[in-house]
């Protein structure tokens, strides 16, 4: 069950994405379940699609919100294995996969969240992520090299 | 007090002749002469010089009972005249102590029994028999118990070890009294015994603050923690080894139990996480404060918004990495700055945790980076449970005019500091030394520092509607979100 303080926040949590020009992305809203996704598809500079997907936990906004690449998948690294076997990895910044096999990005851990972090931020590491994967991809060196300025401090 | 064993032997059983009141083949007779007190064991030719001292009452073994729990049974015993009691045997039967009187029982029980009267036998198998003489005062004695009708009883104990009859001392004693008088001169225990504190997580910082709380005579705890004690937690827990694999909770119940029999302590074994909060929020709710020990900060998050949601004021204690130093946060709801406040404005503080356990590590590292555990001293970590427990009290007799009120000032500040020392690498490392110092900052001190509360906060401040102003919006037109795309 939703506050009305979470839901005040996830409102307005869209709203900011949008006036900041993140318009791909939306925080939707599953009245079925009551439950909420922020989501959207995104390109990178080189043209190529994928889908960012954040469901918003229970705890939300003192809890931190995991955020998943849905599209493509599998997602694969370099070498032709699925990232997400990886698991929590630094070398590749993802943490525990979905159960479907999505990678999740390693925006902030556990213990640098907190509740003033908006998922616009999120969603900007989440571009980040994706142009380091790029670089990963036609160098095969670790993503982690090319996203050195991610700091999670806010 | 004597080490001879054949004087020892002599008192002995001088002391037991004189206990039944019969004669034995020794018996202790004042030598003018001499000016002591001899032993004369028949068939001896001289007698025995003993210097026999105060501390020689100490020889004899000492069987403990509570007397609140022996009046009240004291009926039964008048109808039955006797009553069955078990004891707890300590030391190979030097001491023996009724298991009424604490949550503790010793690895060796003795079966006993209360009689009244020297002529009542007690039940076969009965190996320690206490029998109660009616007699005069004075009650001052240990070994004297009043009924409930004022009668007078004098006790003398024997037990039974390796077919051998082993004269004890009797101890009767008074738990509350006793407690209450070490520590009602510079505390309101009166007020304390109705305060109820919620220990969020009881580690080593939550567990030894627990103990403290329960010394000083706070009557009621809540304790959260879902871990079980490991071989690992005992160089710094208030547990033992003898409790290894027991729930956290369940052992720090049992050790506030044997500082104050009289707390009640409920226990509530699972993590904080989100999915509890419905279980959580009652407990915030009916706490006159609450301390989170946690190592991590999810918890903390949580247990914050629910303390300012349910205006209760709550204490964050945690030791820096290794224990090199540690730090408490005071949260007093709407007046001083939350924790969320705090890990906005204090970043690096924030994130500086002791990494005590795996499931710490795994919290702050990737599996290809794994973190040490790196646990710090107990004796490190201690001056923080002390800091909780003090702040602790403050708020429990907050509204009381106690003797600790003349600490109001020096507490005011919402933060502290302590650093056990420079450690290298950290902003503190060219500390100068306690030695040198004269007033520039060291270790081994407490430092209260002052906080601004943020009043955009996530939880205690107005941050929906002051980043709604900056985008030229109003809360109060805020609707539903709309439903997601249909999937193509």
């Amino acid at each position: 069950m939703w506050s009305t303080e979470q839901r005040n926040r996830l409102y307005l949590e869209n709203e900011v994405l949008h006036r900041e020009e993140f318009t791909q992305f939306s925080v939707y809203w599953y009245k079925e379940t009551d439950t909420y996704e922020a989501s959207g598809n995104t390109w990178s500079n080189s043209g190529k699609l994928y889908t960012l997907a954040i469901p918003i936990p229970s705890g939300f906004p003192q809890a931190r919100p995991p955020m998943y690449i849905t599209y493509p998948l599998p997602l694969y690294a370099a070498n032709g294995n699925p990232i997400s076997r990886l698991g929590v990895s630094h070398d590749m910044h993802t943490l525990a996969p979905s159960s479907s096999g999505q990678v999740q990005i390693c925006h902030w851990r556990d213990n640098r969240w907190h509740s003033g972090i908006l998922l616009h931020k999120v969603f900007l590491k989440g571009l980040i992520w994706i142009e380091a994967y790029e670089q990963h991809l036609a160098t095969g060196r670790p993503l982690a090299e090319f996203v050195s300025t991610m700091k999670e401090y806010a | 007090m004597t080490t001879d064993p054949q004087q020892q032997q002599m008192i002995r059983e001088a002391m037991k002749a004189i206990a039944e009141r019969r004669p034995g083949r020794s018996k202790l007779v004042y030598d003018k002469t001499k000016r002591t007190i001899v032993a004369v064991t028949e068939g001896t030719q001289t007698p025995r010089a003993l210097n026999i001292t105060a501390d020689d009452a100490d020889m004899f073994g000492v069987a403990t009972l509570s007397s609140h729990w022996l009046t009240e049974r004291w009926g039964t015993l008048l109808r039955d005249r006797m009553i069955p009691v078990r004891f707890s045997s300590w030391d190979g039967g030097d001491a023996l102590t009724q298991l009424e009187i604490g949550p503790l029982p010793a690895s060796s029980l003795v079966e006993g029994v209360v009689v009244l009267g020297s002529d009542i036998p007690g039940p076969a198998g009965a190996s320690l028999r206490i029998a109660l003489h009616p007699g005069k005062g004075p009650v001052s004695e240990d070994s004297t118990i009043v009924a409930p009708d004022g009668s007078v009883h004098h006790a003398t104990a024997h037990a039974q070890r390796n077919g051998e009859d082993h004269p004890l001392d009797t101890h009767f004693v008074d738990l509350q009294p006793d407690l209450a008088l070490r520590r009602s001169s510079l505390l309101e225990t009166n007020v304390l015994k109705d305060k109820t504190v919620l220990l969020v997580g009881v580690g080593t910082g939550g567990g030894h603050a627990a103990v403290e709380l329960a010394k000083c005579g706070v009557g009621r705890f809540d304790l959260i923690d879902a871990d079980r004690l490991t071989v690992g937690n005992v160089v710094r827990h208030p547990g033992g080894l003898s409790q290894v694999g027991r729930l956290k909770v369940n052992v720090m119940r049992d050790m506030i139990l044997d500082k104050n029999p009289d707390a009640q302590v409920t226990i509530h074994p699972f993590e904080v996480t989100s999915h509890n909060v419905e279980t959580i929020r009652p407990l915030i709710a009916r706490a006159d404060v609450v301390i989170c020990g946690t190592d991590n900060r999810p918890s903390k998050l949580l247990i914050n918004r629910l303390c300012i949601e349910e205006n209760k004021t709550a204490l964050y204690g945690g030791a820096f990495r290794r224990a090199y130093g540690g730090q408490v946060l005071r949260v007093r709801p709407k007046t001083s700055p939350c924790h969320e406040c705090f890990v906005a404005a204090m970043p690096e503080e924030s994130t500086d945790e002791e990494i005590s356990s795996q499931q710490a590590a795994d919290a702050v590292a990737y599996s290809d980076r794994p973190v040490a555990v790196e646990p710090g001293l107990s004796l490190d970590v201690l001056p923080i449970a002390n800091m909780l427990t003090k702040l602790a009290l403050m708020e429990l007799v907050a509204d009381t005019s106690s003797t600790l009120r003349v600490l109001k000032a020096d507490y005011a500040a919402p933060w502290y500091l302590w650093l056990n020392r420079p450690e290298p690498g950290t902003r503190y490392a060219d500390w100068p030394a306690l030695s040198e110092s004269i007033d520039e900052m060291t270790i081994n001190r407490w430092y209260g520092i002052d906080l601004a509360r943020d009043s955009d906060c996530p939880v205690c401040g107005d941050f929906i509607a002051t980043l709604a102003a900056s985008y030229g919006l109003d809360p109060k037109n805020f609707g539903d979100l709309a439903a997601p795309p249909a999937k193509e």
